[in-house]
């Protein structure tokens, strides 16, 4: 999915070294990768360093980011994410050695280039089925079956402002949900 | 992205996370020490400052193989570089601005690159990156406080300092797709409202190219319509009234009255990208023989009273060499 036209304008202006537009896409996106980052680690301060880091990276580097491939959020979001589960390994690779040293060390498993692990993603769809039926379905047919707002609406009977609220109110109860999981 | 991951991401943005503090201010102090915004200069000269972080964000990611791979030319990577370091010091020796680099004796473009190269020969590419750099933003620096309509020679070329700094942009740019193509990267189009006075700076060329190009063309007019972003419409008389180069000798040969064809029209080939059309105002038959670029040229035809300018696999300043 290629990205929205507004990434491909903050993009343009960081490749032409606008900080402006690094600071407009941190105002944008830092809540989300930092809820990302926190939701993996469960450190605040490494969910900080992880933010920062990620920003910075797409400052330095922003020709890696590639907008005929996706969304500049899923771009930063998969970059978060990666790191957030290098340190939650390495963390676990410290406690182990701190019992001693293995006979043998485990292969390293290729890092997901995603968003989400697959146990997380199951996560996610476990409490897609949890939701409400009227919530559900207007979720399922606006993510998984691709429709538009308007299709959404039309498909269960309501006014496309009422098909927008109910995904709106399923976005935030599955928040809710995922974050109770969590504690 | 998979619906999942979308759906995820989505749920998140709706329940705002924020760090104990705001990270802004951090954030940017680190940019700036990681990678050099485009240095501040006059509004006019925003292009080309832009252009020059560009082209430093690629050459950050040049790895040791990219320095030595020829890009055009017959240059490497680092000669590239050199060479646009060459250029940009011609501009800045010019307005009194700082010339870094070898002391300048050559006042010509490709005097100059080889004294540059000569002299970056013996250094990293690391090292001519930064050389580059720090000319490119020292230049930057000196147009903030100078009027875009100062008069300037660059190469035996009289012109509005401004038209000299589109020039660099346009040739920073150019090369930056250069180099991007050869590693396979794809490089962003600059911003509308830098590819405007661009594409304006190529419209009032077009009679310098067919003047070059042997073109009978007197006392016409074109019309020129480039659509996409940054486009427009140009009328530009023909022949007689047109600016005509200070002087034709060897060395003075203005170096980027053809390249304005050759770039526009080299875009042409993208989706999306500005695409020329030229109306002539005279019967097609009589159309011939038209602007000619140098390099890979292609003629294409369209309609009885529209023509495409000869497209160029790559854009690239033609009349250089």
């Amino acid at each position: 999915m290629e990205a929205p036209y507004d990434d491909r304008l903050l993009h343009r202006r960081v490749v032409g070294g606008d900080e402006s537009a690094l600071g407009e896409v941190y105002d944008r996106l830092s809540s989300l990768i930092f809820g990302l980052s926190l939701r993996v680690t469960r450190d605040r301060v490494i969910a900080e360093d992880i933010t920062q880091e990620v920003f910075l990276i797409f400052w330095e580097r922003p020709l890696a980011y590639d907008p005929d491939r996706g969304s500049l959020r899923a771009w930063l979001a998969t970059i978060a994410h990666r790191r957030a589960v290098d340190h939650v390994r390495a963390e676990e690779r410290r406690r182990v050695s701190v019992l001693g040293p293995r006979l043998f060390e485990p292969e390293p498993p290729r890092l997901e280039e995603t968003v989400l692990a697959a146990d997380e993603a199951k996560r996610v769809r476990q409490a897609v089925t949890r939701l409400p039926d009227g919530l559900r379905e207007a979720v399922e047919l606006a993510y998984f079956g691709g429709r538009t707002y308007r299709q959404v609406g039309e498909e269960l009977g309501v006014p496309e402002g009422t098909a927008k609220s109910r995904i709106r109110l399923a976005l935030r109860r599955l928040a809710d949900a995922l974050a109770e999981e969590e504690v | 992205m998979e619906p999942v991951e979308r759906l995820y991401l989505d749920a998140l943005m709706e329940e705002p996370a924020v760090p104990e503090r705001s990270l802004r201010p951090q954030l940017l102090a680190g940019a700036r020490a990681r990678r050099r915004p485009a240095a501040p200069t006059a509004t006019w000269a925003e292009p080309y400052a832009a252009r020059v972080a560009a082209m430093d964000a690629l050459l950050a990611a040049a790895i040791d193989d990219d320095w030595s791979r020829i890009i055009v030319e017959g240059w490497t990577l680092q000669e590239l570089v050199g060479h646009l370091a060459a250029k940009d010091g011609l501009l800045a020796h010019s307005v009194g601005a700082p010339v870094l680099g070898p002391a300048v004796s050559a006042l010509d473009a490709m005097g100059r690159t080889a004294e540059v190269h000569a002299f970056e020969r013996a250094r990293s590419p690391e090292q001519t990156r930064r050389d580059w750099r720090a000319q490119a933003d020292a230049l930057s620096r000196h147009l903030a406080a100078m009027p875009a309509e100062s008069a300037a020679t660059v190469d035996g070329l009289d012109a509005p300092i401004s038209d000299h700094v589109l020039a660099r942009s346009l040739e920073t740019w150019i090369h930056t797709a250069d180099a991007a193509g050869q590693a396979g990267i794809r490089l962003p189009r600059p911003l509308a409202g830098h590819i405007h006075p661009t594409a304006d700076l190529c419209a009032r060329l077009v009679p310098w190219t067919l003047l070059f190009s042997g073109v009978e063309a007197a006392g016409r007019t074109l019309r020129l319509t480039l659509t996409g972003e940054g486009g427009g419409e140009w009328r530009v008389p023909l022949g007689a009234g047109s600016p005509r180069p200070a002087s034709r000798t060897r060395t003075s040969r203005p170096t980027w009255s053809a390249s304005a064809s050759c770039w526009a029209a080299g875009a042409s080939r993208r989706r999306s990208r500005p695409r020329w059309r030229v109306t002539p105002p005279w019967p097609r038959r009589s159309c011939a023989p038209r602007p000619r670029c140098r390099g890979r040229s292609r003629r294409r035809h369209h309609g009885a009273h529209d023509m495409d300018l000869p497209a160029t696999g790559t854009p690239r300043p033609a009349a250089e060499r």
